[in-house]
């Protein structure tokens, strides 16, 4: 049919079975829709035949005219024997072909008709499945291979039937009949969705039917019962409802080369886990069905296992035991139904098929005593020009039903207080029980009566009833019912107080505790189903197997690296506050002067004051405790740490009086290599250099020599002084002040103590054996420094030192 | 005593259910005002209603007519308010009955004064600068077509 796929444009590739799989989803949201009873019959046939049937007998057909007529609409020459029709199959029974006004008048209906009898089935199926293998194809899903043997017959006329029904396409089909079969394509999209709809429809309806028995019975987990039965303890189990059942091959595969999608589809096979989302075993919007014949419902099992599908356990489930047996064999069925009532007058054609009203006039007959069973068609109390119930409500094709309680029912004297209702506080139950008594006493001589005459009473069946009360039930299911229903809960408790007090615990019956169906809260996670041994995730996502479309890990990590991690970041947002805060200080600092100019005389006084405790405060801040000439190791390391300390520092030295400036020169200078450790990321000492060369030229002999011995402090300190590009520089800084010094005043004192020379010694030893790979170029050199190595060493060396240095003769 | 009395089941009790108000005489209003009389047949979760001989009550003062209509299925988001009809208290009322057609005339002639008072009380307001919306003439979006 893949003509057909170009209408269905929401048809995927992955429908392989294309319009057929969408047959099926059809028909299913029919059955969510109209629920599990709803017919899907065409009530407007229904009518027309029970109509006919009507006048018929009003036409004084009698009985035994209906008979032949019932008994030749049921065909198959059953008459004689009471047996259930196919369940599946609505019957239009042939015998509203025979009507001439049914416009296939060309057909041999009529003709059958004289016929009468046995082979009417057969003959009409023959005539059809000649005429128009197109359409017994289509109800061929129905048949051969299949569940219910009873279907085929009664399936093709039902089929036959609807062509019949829409009257645009008679000529196709009626013509077609005598030459061949139709081309499937003739018949409208429409005609072939219907078509293939009535073949389909009996299954899964069936299959959620048995699914929802299965519910009441079982409980949680709805297994077909076919398959509960035989592996009851197994292991098995578990799976089963972990995973569901796997999907049946659909049973219908092609044959004879036939197309496939010409036939009905395949049952809905829809594992629970993958794919579109399950059709809820029991859609809890339908009301219940009738039980139907128990051999249908296991030959159904079997063939079709449906989805099984892993459910919350609910409770209150379990409490609403059925009144009456859910599996009664058609005879059982048939004998409740027929033997307390002496035959009703209904025409045979109607047969064992009770339709709402007649069970409902049984439960009337049952309540109201036998002898007033039997009122032929029912007299509307009250009046009224309405017709008699008979024609209108198209009967079930339910099988028969007891219709409420078995008979036995009538014998409980009392009330049936319901497990179902201890959900409620018992004393509330009790308080209504009696109400309830007391009703029922005053009224019951007049209820009865009145319910006697009532023909129409008990419609709704106690099943019916039962289903609507569970689901208010479910509504009230709560997990905290304190939240939910608070005032509920407190006036029970108080009034259950008050009784108490008043009746001095006499009564012992009272329970302490409240009873409301109280639903465990569980945990729905969901975990996607995985294939083991399969790479990676599945392709196809669904609503209830979403993917993952970004793998998110979660790192987490343990609380002592938290805590570390954290105290690192503490620090150094100690470190910034702090430099912030000089930082104000300095901007203060150093808008001094503006500031100055602008103030009036009197306040430049307190002006300057100010200025000198804010220089003050930063140095303060700088150096250590108790020491007043010494800069802080930490602070400083800290400070500089941070890229912004550094410019904060390099800001700052200008400022500062020369005494605490050196002090500052000398706290980089000893922890220089630290700081150029910290450094390597930034690079940003060398904007020292600039304020410390002011500095340098402004040191005394002494003072400088040191900062040399500082700069050379530690061991292996200078090696790595040398790796540094501001520690070359501030070196090279140190030395050329040196030489500047000396060269300038012989007098000064640097060569007083033999500091200095030994100073220079262990540099110059250092500048030849360090690597010239490990000896970073400065920022500038000096122009001097050749001139002071040339004093200290010899010639040798100086050329070496010179080549190293790359110090050119030039620069003297 | 058994066989007159029916088997009581006691849904739900102390919650507003109508499983118990089953093949009980009604009185139900429905939202647009109508009043139905008739015999509670079915009922669903949503309080969708089936009534059977349903009679459509229409009272106008102090009278009252009623018109049969036989099988009603009611949306249950539909209904303002059902209650049992005692049948004992049914017939012991002030209220007279008349026929359909004078029920209806009587009805036509009160809607009629009712639209006249409605439109008079429009134009006096409109004259004081107030201009309230007409339901019945008031577009989607609001806006009043000023005929």
């Amino acid at each position: 049919m893949f003509r057909f796929q170009s209408l269905d444009e929401d048809c995927t590739l992955e429908k392989e079975e294309g319009l057929v799989e969408e047959e099926d989803e059809i028909d299913q949201f029919n059955d969510d829709t109209f629920g599990d009873g709803a017919i899907d019959d065409d009530w407007q046939e229904e009518h027309k035949r029970l109509a006919e049937l009507e006048e018929q007998k009003n036409n004084g057909l009698g009985g035994l005219g209906l008979g032949a007529l019932g008994m030749g609409g049921m065909g198959g020459g059953n008459a004689s024997t009471v047996h259930l029709p196919p369940p599946a199959s609505r019957v239009p029974h042939p015998s509203s072909l025979p009507p001439p006004h049914h416009s296939l008048s060309s057909m041999p209906p009529p003709g059958l008709e004289e016929r009468g009898g046995g082979d009417l089935a057969e003959s009409l199926a023959m005539l059809i499945l000649g005429a128009d293998p197109a359409i017994a194809s289509v109800g061929g899903p129905a048949g051969p291979g299949d569940r219910s043997t009873g279907l085929p017959p009664p399936s093709i006329p039902q089929q036959h039937h609807h062509p019949s029904q829409l009257p645009p396409h008679h000529p196709l089909t009626s013509s077609g009949l005598p030459p061949g079969p139709p081309h499937p394509s003739l018949l409208s999209y429409q005609q072939h969705q219907h078509l293939i709809r009535r073949g389909a429809a009996p299954m899964p309806q069936m299959n959620s039917h048995n699914i929802w028995e299965n519910n009441l019975g079982f409980g949680p987990v709805s297994i077909t019962p076919g398959l509960l039965t035989q592996m009851e303890d197994s292991p098995l189990m578990s799976i089963i409802k972990e995973v569901g059942l796997p999907n049946r091959p659909p049973p219908m595969m092609s044959e004879d080369g036939r197309d496939l999608s010409e036939r009905a589809p395949p049952p809905r096979s829809s594992s629970p886990v993958i794919g579109s989302p399950p059709v809820r075993a029991v859609p809890i919007g339908t009301p219940p069905k009738q039980p139907m014949s128990h051999a249908m419902n296991h030959q159904q099992q079997i063939h079709h296992p449906t989805a099984v599908h892993v459910r919350a356990p609910v409770q209150h489930q379990h409490r609403y035991p059925p009144s009456f047996p859910e599996r009664i064999s058609p005879n059982t069925l048939l004998n409740i139904a027929n033997s307390p009532l002496c035959r009703p007058p209904f025409p045979a054609g109607m047969g064992p098929v009770l339709s709402q009203i007649q069970r409902a006039q049984m439960l009337n007959s049952q309540v109201a005593g036998f002898p007033r069973g039997c009122q032929g068609p029912p007299l509307l109390p009250g009046g009224g020009g309405f017709r008699p119930f008979f024609g209108q409500p198209p009967p079930h094709r339910m099988g028969p039903h007891p219709g409420g309680p078995p008979p036995n029912h009538n014998h409980v004297p009392c009330p049936v207080i319901r497990h179902n209702t201890t959900h409620l506080h018992p004393q509330h139950r009790r308080m209504l029980t009696q109400r309830m008594q007391s009703r029922g006493g005053e009224r019951g001589g007049r209820v009865g009566d009145w319910r006697s005459r009532d023909p129409y009473s008990n419609l709704m069946t106690q099943r019916e009833k039962e289903w609507v009360a569970k689901i208010q039930m479910m509504q009230l299911q709560s997990t905290d019912p304190y939240l939910d229903d608070y005032y509920y809960q407190n006036y029970f408790e108080k009034m259950e107080k008050r009784q108490e007090r008043d009746r001095d615990g006499v009564r012992k019956e009272h329970t302490t505790k409240l009873i409301t169906p109280q639903v465990a809260k569980l945990e729905h996670t969901y975990r996607p189903v995985q294939f083991a041994g399969s790479l990676g995730k599945l392709t196809v996502s669904s609503v209830n197997n979403p993917r993952k479309m970004i793998d998110t890990v979660v790192t987490s990590r343990t609380d002592d690296e938290e805590k570390r991690e954290k105290q690192v970041w503490n620090k150094r947002r100690q470190i910034l506050y702090t430099v912030e805060k000089m930082y104000s200080l300095l901007l203060e600092v150093q808008d001094f002067e503006k500031r100055f100019m602008q103030t009036p005389e009197e306040q430049r006084e307190a002006l300057l004051e100010q200025h000198k405790t804010h220089t003050l405060q930063l140095y303060a801040s700088l150096k250590e405790k108790e020491w007043d000439d010494r800069v802080s190791d930490e602070q400083c390391l800290l400070i500089m740490s941070v890229r912004k300390g550094k410019r904060l520092i390099s800001r700052l030295i200008p400022f500062l009086p020369p005494l605490q400036a050196a002090t500052v020169v000398m706290g980089i200078a000893r922890n220089l290599p630290a700081l150029a450790k910290k450094d390597k990321q930034d690079q940003v000492l060398c904007w020292l250099v600039e304020p410390i060369a002011v500095v340098i030229s402004s040191l005394s002999s002494a003072s400088l020599t040191d900062l040399l011995q500082e700069l050379q402090g530690s061991e292996g300190q200078l090696s790595r002084v040398l790796q540094n590009k501001f520690g070359v520089t501030l070196l090279y800084l140190i030395l050329s002040e040196g030489e500047r010094m000396q060269s300038s005043n012989p007098t000064c004192q640097l060569m007083d103590d033999n500091r200095w020379t030994e100073l220079v010694f262990s540099v110059t030893r250092e500048l030849l054996n360090v690597p010239s790979s490990s000896l970073s170029p400065p920022l500038f050199t000096p122009p001097n420094l050749l001139s002071l190595f040339s004093r200290y060493v010899d010639r040798q060396r100086l050329e070496l030192l010179q080549e190293k240095l790359q110090i050119s003769a030039l620069s003297r | 005593m058994r066989f007159t009395s029916r088997p009581k089941m006691n849904y739900m009790p102390g919650t507003a259910s109508l499983i118990e108000d089953i093949d009980k005489k009604h009185l139900v209003l429905l939202r647009d005002g109508r009043t139905l009389i008739g015999f509670l047949r079915s009922i669903d979760q949503f309080a969708n209603l089936v009534l059977q001989q349903t009679v459509e009550r229409i009272h106008v003062g102090k009278r009252y007519g009623d018109i049969p209509r036989g099988i009603f299925i009611v949306r249950g988001e539909n209904v303002v308010l059902l209650g049992e009809i005692d049948l004992e208290k049914e017939s012991d009322t002030s209220l007279q009955q008349v026929c359909i057609e004078d029920i209806l005339e009587e009805q036509r002639l009160q809607q009629q004064s009712r639209q006249e008072a409605e439109k008079t009380k429009h134009l006096a307001l409109k004259e004081r600068g107030l201009v309230m919306p007409r339901p019945d003439i008031m577009d989607e979006y609001g806006v009043q077509h000023q005929y």
